[in-house]
């Protein structure tokens, strides 16, 4: 589904917030050895969220191009998988975790990117999630 | 993705709020629809000259003590209000979509604009200095004081329900005056909201009232000796030929901010990715009902960039999303009301009858979400061909109607610009620093745009306008407000 405002990019960057926030609640709790990690890769999401919505209710405004900047965002580009069978290894846990961290980066830096000198500070949030995360991959690489 | 939940249920009768109270009106009521659903989602009271009277007596009531009420402590009413407008940020802005028609984000982004109004009047005991000099004499000190005036009315609009008596009501009252706000009787739930903000914020009673109607409650606020100034934002007819005469004879202060007619001038060097957006905003934004919306289109160029040009805008124009504002994926909503559509549906006829082509006809909304009835929905309208002469290209058609005209160069573009008879918001997109300070020099307009599609002033910025868009002298926000609701009082003294 391709994005048309603001309002729905701000809405699905929620939903992907939250969706890998549960997805590592879920490990935390399968595999003891990256529970710490895990833990607070969910909890950042929370702070993921808090930021993205701060930008953007603290800049909205009449003025700005809320219902036309993000032009060629389809969100089926950036659907994740986060399911895992039972009985997948460790390795398996952080595979899937690159790939969710990879797609998710995707959408911030595209619609980030989309989005500049449009939406004032929202895509300078998007980027500060995508230096973030690219850091969370390079983390859960070297677990692997 | 979701249409968000409306916050108005049932059908409310709404109060006026009157010396801290909520009182019934014995006007007639009128429904409160919501255009896109025609739905009625309240029933607002027309007035009487006797409840407008009423709301001015407890005004001037209270204007005593608040004005000696010390300015620190009037502004800690507004951060208060300003955290409950924070925290019911969400519902006062869903509550504009469902009796407006706008986008979501579209009403948030005018309840931040709102908002933003109260932070800025929080700062009055520093706005609100005077001045000194010592020794203008020998011996003799000089300083100015500036002083509130009493009571002031404020006039809302149909096209902004919740921000634009922000724009004059925070500063009124941070200076010591007291006010009373009529909002537009077609879209009174925003103010409603407000209201029972301020309620809750603890401003003494009287301090701000809020009566709902219409000409009557108008006349009774021009009419009212205690009436010390009017804030009015709406058509040029009214604000020049009602409110702005019958202040001048009644010798009241008054900031009559009217209609438009804006230009957006679009230079060969333009970058063409970031400028449509702005365009489209602009042109389309709160489905064109507003004072800073695009409604020329004015491109100067060589065919073949004509050509492109209009293409990009023509197709990014023709996918806009049309419908209900909850639903978070739409990007134009309804337009106020079935009269208002009426009178746009008009001006297009005329514009093919005086001979512009249509190059995106709008008339017949399409691909509208199944449940919600046409009545008040059109889609974006483009004309080609149009002449300057042409009504739909001087008069305010105030919706989503773009106008295409051609000029040779910026010269020319500045000039069809100022040959209209309004000054309120026209703009250029360009990359040459020389082409932008050439327009900016030389266009006749309050509010000036250089690659900024919808030239909104910050709240700390006056919300300027010249010609037949502004009437008065002082304009609303920022510390052209503090001076607006205050008289300045010089003392020269020497001490014997």
């Amino acid at each position: 589904m391709e994005l048309n405002t603001a309002s729905e990019a701000i809405s699905f960057s929620r939903e992907l917030e939250g969706e890998s926030a549960k997805f590592y609640e879920n490990l935390a709790q399968r595999y003891v050895e990256g529970k710490e990690i895990f833990l607070s890769f969910a909890k950042e999401n929370n702070k993921n969220i808090v930021q993205t919505e701060r930008a953007y209710f603290g800049v909205i405004s009449d003025a700005l191009e809320g219902c036309f900047s993000f032009k060629g965002i389809d969100t089926d580009n950036y659907s994740i998988e986060t399911t895992l069978s039972e009985g997948r290894s460790y390795v398996d846990a952080l595979n899937v975790a690159v790939a969710v961290e990879e797609k998710i980066v995707k959408f911030y830096m595209d619609a980030a990117e989309v989005s500049k000198s449009l939406m004032a500070d929202v895509p300078q949030a998007f980027e500060r999630i995508t230096k973030k995360r690219n850091e969370r991959i390079l983390k859960l690489r070297s677990l692997l | 993705m979701a249409i968000l939940e409306e916050p108005i249920k049932g059908v409310p009768v709404i109060k006026n709020y009157i010396g801290g109270e909520w009182v019934e009106s014995k006007g007639e009521l009128v429904d409160v629809v919501n255009p896109a659903k025609c739905e009625t989602i309240a029933k607002v009271p027309i007035s009487t000259r006797e409840e407008i009277d009423a709301a001015v007596e407890a005004a001037q009531q209270a204007f005593p003590d608040w004005r000696r009420t010390t300015p620190l402590a009037r502004v800690r009413c507004l951060f208060r209000l300003k955290e409950l407008l924070e925290e019911q940020f969400e519902e006062c802005s869903r509550i504009q979509t469902q009796e407006h028609g706008k986008t979501i984000d579209e009403s948030r982004g005018e309840s931040r604009r709102g908002i933003e109004n109260v932070e800025v009047a929080t700062g009055i005991p520093s706005l609100m200095m005077g001045y000194n000099l010592e020794d203008i004499a020998s011996g003799i000190d000089e300083y100015l004081i500036r002083q509130p005036l009493g009571v002031f009315g404020i006039i809302g609009p149909f096209n902004f329900p919740f921000m634009i008596p922000l724009w004059s009501a925070p500063y009124a009252v941070a200076t010591g005056n007291t006010v009373v706000v009529k909002p537009s009787s077609e879209v009174p739930l925003s103010q409603r909201k407000i209201a029972e903000l301020v309620d809750e914020a603890g401003f003494p009673p009287g301090v701000y009232n809020l009566v709902n109607g219409g000409r009557a409650v108008v006349n009774g606020m021009l009419e009212h000796p205690d009436i010390k100034g009017i804030t009015f934002v709406g058509s040029t007819p009214t604000g020049r030929d009602v409110i702005y005469k019958k202040c001048g004879e009644t010798g009241k202060r008054v900031i009559a901010q009217c209609g438009a007619k804006n230009y957006m001038v679009i230079m060969p060097d333009c970058n063409v990715q970031r400028t449509i957006p702005s365009l489209m905003t602009s042109f389309f934004g709160n489905t064109g009902q507003r004072c800073l919306s695009g409604a020329v289109l004015c491109i100067v160029g060589d065919d073949a960039f004509y050509n492109r040009f209009l293409d990009d805008v023509a197709d990014t124009t023709s996918k806009i999303k049309v419908g209900y504002g909850l639903d978070e994926s739409t990007q134009m909503g309804p337009v106020r009301d079935v009269e208002k559509k009426e009178s746009i549906l008009r001006y297009i006829e005329d514009g093919i009858k005086a001979g512009a082509k249509l190059r995106l006809d709008g008339r017949k909304p399409t691909n509208l979400a199944s449940g919600y009835p046409d009545t008040c929905f059109l889609n974006p309208t483009i004309f080609e061909n149009v002449r300057p002469d042409m009504r739909i290209a001087q008069e305010e058609i105030f919706g989503p109607v773009m106008s295409v005209i051609r000029a040779k160069n910026l010269d020319e573009a500045i000039d069809m610009a100022n040959s209209t008879s309004f000054g309120n918001g026209h703009a250029i997109f360009t990359s040459n620093g020389k082409a932008a300070r050439q327009f900016q020099y030389n266009i006749i307009s309050g509010n000036v745009g250089i690659n900024v599609g919808i030239v909104a002033p910050m709240a700390f910025f006056p919300f300027s306008g010249m010609k037949d868009s502004f009437y008065g002298v002082l304009h609303t926000q920022g510390s052209e407000a503090v001076r607006f609701f205050t008289e300045s009082k010089v003392v020269i003294q020497r001490w014997l």
